[in-house]
């Protein structure tokens, strides 16, 4: 589709935009048009200052054999390569050392990841641009180079596409060859495609044409100036399919980094290397048990390690300044009892508390363990909800928990708070049956509802609380737009909605939100949600 | 002296590169016998062309056995020989599976041949009566029309219309064509409808993968350097003379046996060969034993224990709870019923990893991101994480292997291992 036929088609524009005066608008897009150049064959280059194997060893720790792999396997400038397919875990460096790789190759590179281009449309299209030097600008109207959604299409284009790019260069290192002495031996014939974060490809639809397509690739095009790279965080058996066949790339595994290189990447750009790595020396161990990930550990460490340091600036503790010889073991009691505690928060990305909640923390440092946790049991809800969408996400807990034959006796038009005592009594059950329902509760997960009966339940609650609370402006405002806020809590996956059966009628919509998380909304409300759950013991 | 000889090192390894990147190359070497394949398939499709009669001919055979590659040597040979009676038409199963973009891409290649007009948006009616028209045109002018049908299995599925009407046109009008279909699945000409197969001849070439002594043989002829003079007259006879002492070496052999063992296809060769000319030794600029075993070891992984040995102990720790849960034979295991068994593991062997509920979950996440445990249900996500069953995807052997191959695994877990299994 050339430029023209992209312009004429109707686009809908909002009302702002049309009611925009023509010359306006034209005199902006020209400015942005003169404002950036068009694309050369350079602009495949990953670009940057020119760096040497060392930089690239020294950057990369524990990275050097698998570095030095791919460079045989890529072989010198103009010399074809079978495709390669690399893998290894997540943060083990496969994508940044491709790219700095070919940094230093200076080679040209068309690099798409299958993240962002997330369809298999995008995915061509994307490969296509960029081997047409297409930029998306106003001029053309934001629109790709080609149009392009099937593999049969995309093949045709790719192959001329890839002929033009590749005679492009020949003539480019010809003009090199016949003129001065090459510089840095030119950028080469070839051009490489890179293919990353491969392993969502298995989960898009017609994912079982497109992976055989792609494997495939270089024997379908048979041009030997093209080079085929996958990156995937899985390993290729996992790629296997009963559909069909293709000849496996070669595999380039990267493993994940041992303790000493770990060591190494956290201490890299540190102000303080001696210090850190005896922080590393007391932490390290004990966070290696629990994940090996960098990306994880780092975030970990750098809160823990202001923590370590902290002492360092306390006069009472350290009067001699850095020339403390006892300066580690001081500094190892103090943070020995926060990294238990640090572990279990490993993962959670905590929202900044609050200054008050800091200062009362400080005053008692001196208070053991359990203490600590259990301040952090009764913390409050960190996020903030309005009052409606926080009745409606008790009520879906309770509908949700509680079996649907109690509501009548939990919820009745006055709130149902003095009708406890009236209440059957709790029967002995058998201990095997209380198990049983125990494991249930465990297994199945939390019950589903349909709309009506949480509907009522919700009514319920919030006339409850009209009629305990004295003020007056919550009295029609909590019923308007519940069925906005149900929505809303839909879409923050607090509530599951599950698919309209045909037998059973209605929608059935299930809750998510755990015991914890539903005590903070209660509190926050003062409402008393442990007088209405259901206890099966 | 010193930049020629460097020169001649690096040139070496550019042929190689370039040899075994280019099947041709190979399948050629292979097949060179007047008995071979190649020379049926070249006597079979040049006697129709000069014959004038239609043809139809399957070539079947295990993937990467060359089938591909005879076929377009062949096809090479024929347009060197009759240059203008002959037009190849491609089409690929896997792209043009469904007839509409079939008929669309034969008019499509049709029209570029010829020099004709192509336009996109011709209805399947118009590109089928077109390929009917062009080839009695074709058939008239004594032009051959060659038709190369990869993944043919994939174009016998659904109604087989391109292929009833293919070769129905064979039939009826005066063309001259030849289709040659292409398949890894020998029972593809099985799969046909009564009526296509009735008009197929029932010509079927098999390409089997070489015997242990030919895969050797072309293995040397590959990396044999000509001594001619492109490359210094001792360097290349050096060069050729310590190929034949690494083939005839007794490590070698068993090394390359174990490799042909898993496939034996000639393709699978070829990535052999690549891996150990890649890590050949620019300084000395001859190939060693080494490269050849630093090339089995690559390409022949284990990407489970890989990925065991990789884990940290909390995931470890999972994975064990999730194995005595298989053998208590509970048939149904989530994420909540991990956690109490980790618990009770815990209580009764007071272990120092204990770690929150949260930690582990994200600790199980990993494990799923790492295709070491799946979840074992696909209706979709109504359930949260914590509550949809999951599956082991490792045997209990595996699971052993790399708790002992783990450099610091807590004894506890072998002992827990050992006292199920």
């Amino acid at each position: 589709m050339n430029p023209e036929e992209a312009a004429q088609i109707p686009r809908r524009t909002t009302r702002s935009l049309a009611s925009s005066s023509a010359s306006t608008s034209n005199n902006a897009s020209s400015a942005k048009v003169n404002s950036l150049e068009p694309l050369t064959i350079n602009d495949l280059l990953v670009g940057g200052d020119p760096i040497s194997l060392d930089e690239l060893f020294s950057n990369f720790p524990g990275r050097s054999s698998q570095i030095l792999e791919i460079v045989s396997l890529l072989g010198p400038l103009n010399t074809p390569m079978l495709p390669l397919f690399v893998y290894g875990g997540a943060s083990t460096g496969k994508t940044s050392i491709i790219l700095q790789l070919f940094r230093h190759l200076n080679r040209p590179l068309v690099y798409s990841s299958c993240r962002t281009s997330y369809n298999q449309r995008i995915l061509f299209e994307s490969i296509l641009n960029q081997l047409h030097l297409h930029r998306k600008s106003s001029a053309n109207g934001y629109s790709n180079a080609k149009r392009c959604e099937r593999p049969s299409d995309f093949i045709n284009f790719l192959r001329e596409a890839l002929t033009d790019a590749i005679n492009n260069l020949k003539e480019k290192s010809a003009k090199l060859i016949s003129g001065k002495t090459m510089a840095q031996g030119g950028i080469g014939n070839m051009i490489y495609l890179v293919f990353d974060n491969f392993q969502l490809v298995r989960e898009w639809d017609k994912s079982s044409t497109l992976l055989p397509f792609l494997f495939n690739l270089y024997d379908l095009l048979k041009i030997p100036e093209v080079g085929l790279i996958f990156i995937s965080n899985t390993s290729p058996d996992t790629f296997y399919s009963s559909n069909m066949g293709y000849v496996e790339p070669i595999p380039v595994y990267f493993p994940d980094y041992t303790d000493a290189d770990i060591r190494k990447i956290l201490s890299r750009n540190q102000a303080d290397s001696k210090l850190y790595s005896s922080f590393l020396d007391v932490a390290l161990r004990s966070f290696f048990r629990v994940t090996r990930q960098v990306d994880e550990l780092s975030t970990a460490f750098k809160p823990l390690y202001e923590k370590y340091c902290e002492p360092l600036s306390d006069k009472r503790v350290f009067p001699n300044g850095d020339k403390d010889k006892d300066m580690k073991r001081k500094l190892f009691s103090h943070i020995n009892p926060h990294i238990t505690s640090s572990l279990n928060e490993i993962f959670k990305v905590s929202s900044h508390p609050s200054v008050e909640v800091e200062n009362s923390k400080e005053a008692n440092l001196k208070v053991n363990q359990r203490k600590l946790e259990r301040r952090e049991e009764i913390a409050k809800l960190d996020f903030h909800m309005s009052t409606s969408a926080k009745y409606l996400l008790i009520s879906a807990f309770l509908a949700s928990r509680n079996p649907a034959t109690l509501d009548a006796s939990l919820f009745d038009s006055k709130g149902g708070s003095h009708n406890r005592k009236r209440k059957r009594k709790p029967s002995e059950k058998v201990p095997e049956r209380k198990e049983s329902l125990e494991e249930e509760l465990l297994m199945k997960g939390p019950g589903s509802f349909p709309l009506e009966r949480l509907l009522a339940i919700f009514q319920c609650i919030v006339s409850v609380a009209e009629d305990s609370s004295d003020e007056d402006k919550q009295s029609g405002e909590l019923m308007s737009d519940v069925l906005l806020q149900l929505s809303s809590l839909c879409n923050a996956k607090f509530i599951f909605k599950g698919r309209s059966c045909p037998i059973e009628g209605s929608v059935r919509y299930r809750s998510t939100v755990s015991e914890d998380l539903a005590l903070k909304v209660a509190r926050s409300l003062k409402f008393p949600l442990s007088s209405y759950l259901y206890k099966r013991t | 002296m010193e930049m020629k000889r460097e020169n001649h090192k690096g040139k070496a390894l550019n042929l190689l590169r370039s040899r075994v990147c280019d099947p041709k190359f190979a399948f050629k070497a292979l097949y060179n016998s007047p008995e071979s394949n190649y020379s049926k398939l070249k006597f079979m499709i040049s006697s129709s062309v000069t014959e004038a009669c239609n043809n139809s001919i399957l070539l079947l055979g295990p993937r990467g056995s060359g089938k591909i590659s005879v076929l377009e040597l062949v096809i090479r040979d024929l347009l060197d020989e009759y240059p203008d009676s002959i037009s190849v038409i491609r089409l690929s199963g896997l792209l043009h599976g469904d007839d509409i973009s079939a008929f669309k891409e034969i008019a499509r290649q049709l029209c570029m041949e010829h020099q004709l007009l192509f336009s996109k948006s011709a209805s399947f009616d118009d590109n089928s009566q077109f390929m009917v028209a062009m080839l009695k045109e074709c058939g008239l002018a004594h032009k051959t029309v060659i038709f190369v049908l990869d993944e043919f299995d994939l174009f016998a599925q659904g109604k087989q219309r391109l292929l009833y009407s293919l070769l129905d046109a064979m039939q009826s009008v005066t063309s001259q064509a030849v289709v040659v279909g292409i398949s890894c699945r020998l029972d593809a000409d099985q799969l046909l409808e009564k009526r296509v197969r009735s008009r197929f001849s029932h010509r079927k070439l098999l390409f089997m993968p070489p015997s242990m002594e030919d895969s050797q043989s072309l293995l040397v002829h590959m990396l044999t350097i000509p001594v001619d003079s492109s490359f210094p007259r001792d360097y290349a006879i050096e060069f050729n003379r310590k190929v034949q002492n690494i083939v005839e070496d007794k490590r070698f052999k068993e090394t390359f046996s174990n490799y042909l063992n898993f496939d034996s296809s000639v393709k699978h060769l070829l990535k052999f060969l690549f891996c150990a000319i890649s890590h050949m030794d620019l300084k000395t600029g001859f190939l060693s034993l080494e490269n050849f075993k630093t090339a089995f070891s690559s390409i022949n992984r284990q990407p489970k224990l890989e990925c065991l040995r990789n884990s940290s102990i909390l995931e470890l720790y999972i994975l064990v709870c999730m194995k005595r849960l298989e053998v208590k034979e509970k048939s149904f295991c989530n994420f909540n019923s991990v956690m109490k068994e980790y618990k009770s593991i815990h209580d009764s062997f007071q272990t120092s990893d204990y770690y929150d509920r949260n930690v582990c979950l994200r600790a199980f996440e990993h494990l799923i991101n790492r295709e070491l445990i799946c979840f074992a249900d696909n209706r979709g996500h109504s359930l949260s994480v914590e509550y949809r069953p999951v599956k082991l995807l490792i045997s209990s052997a595996e699971l052993n292997q790399g708790l002992r191959a783990y450099h610091s695994c807590p004894a506890i877990l072998q002992k827990l291992m050992d006292r199920e299994g």
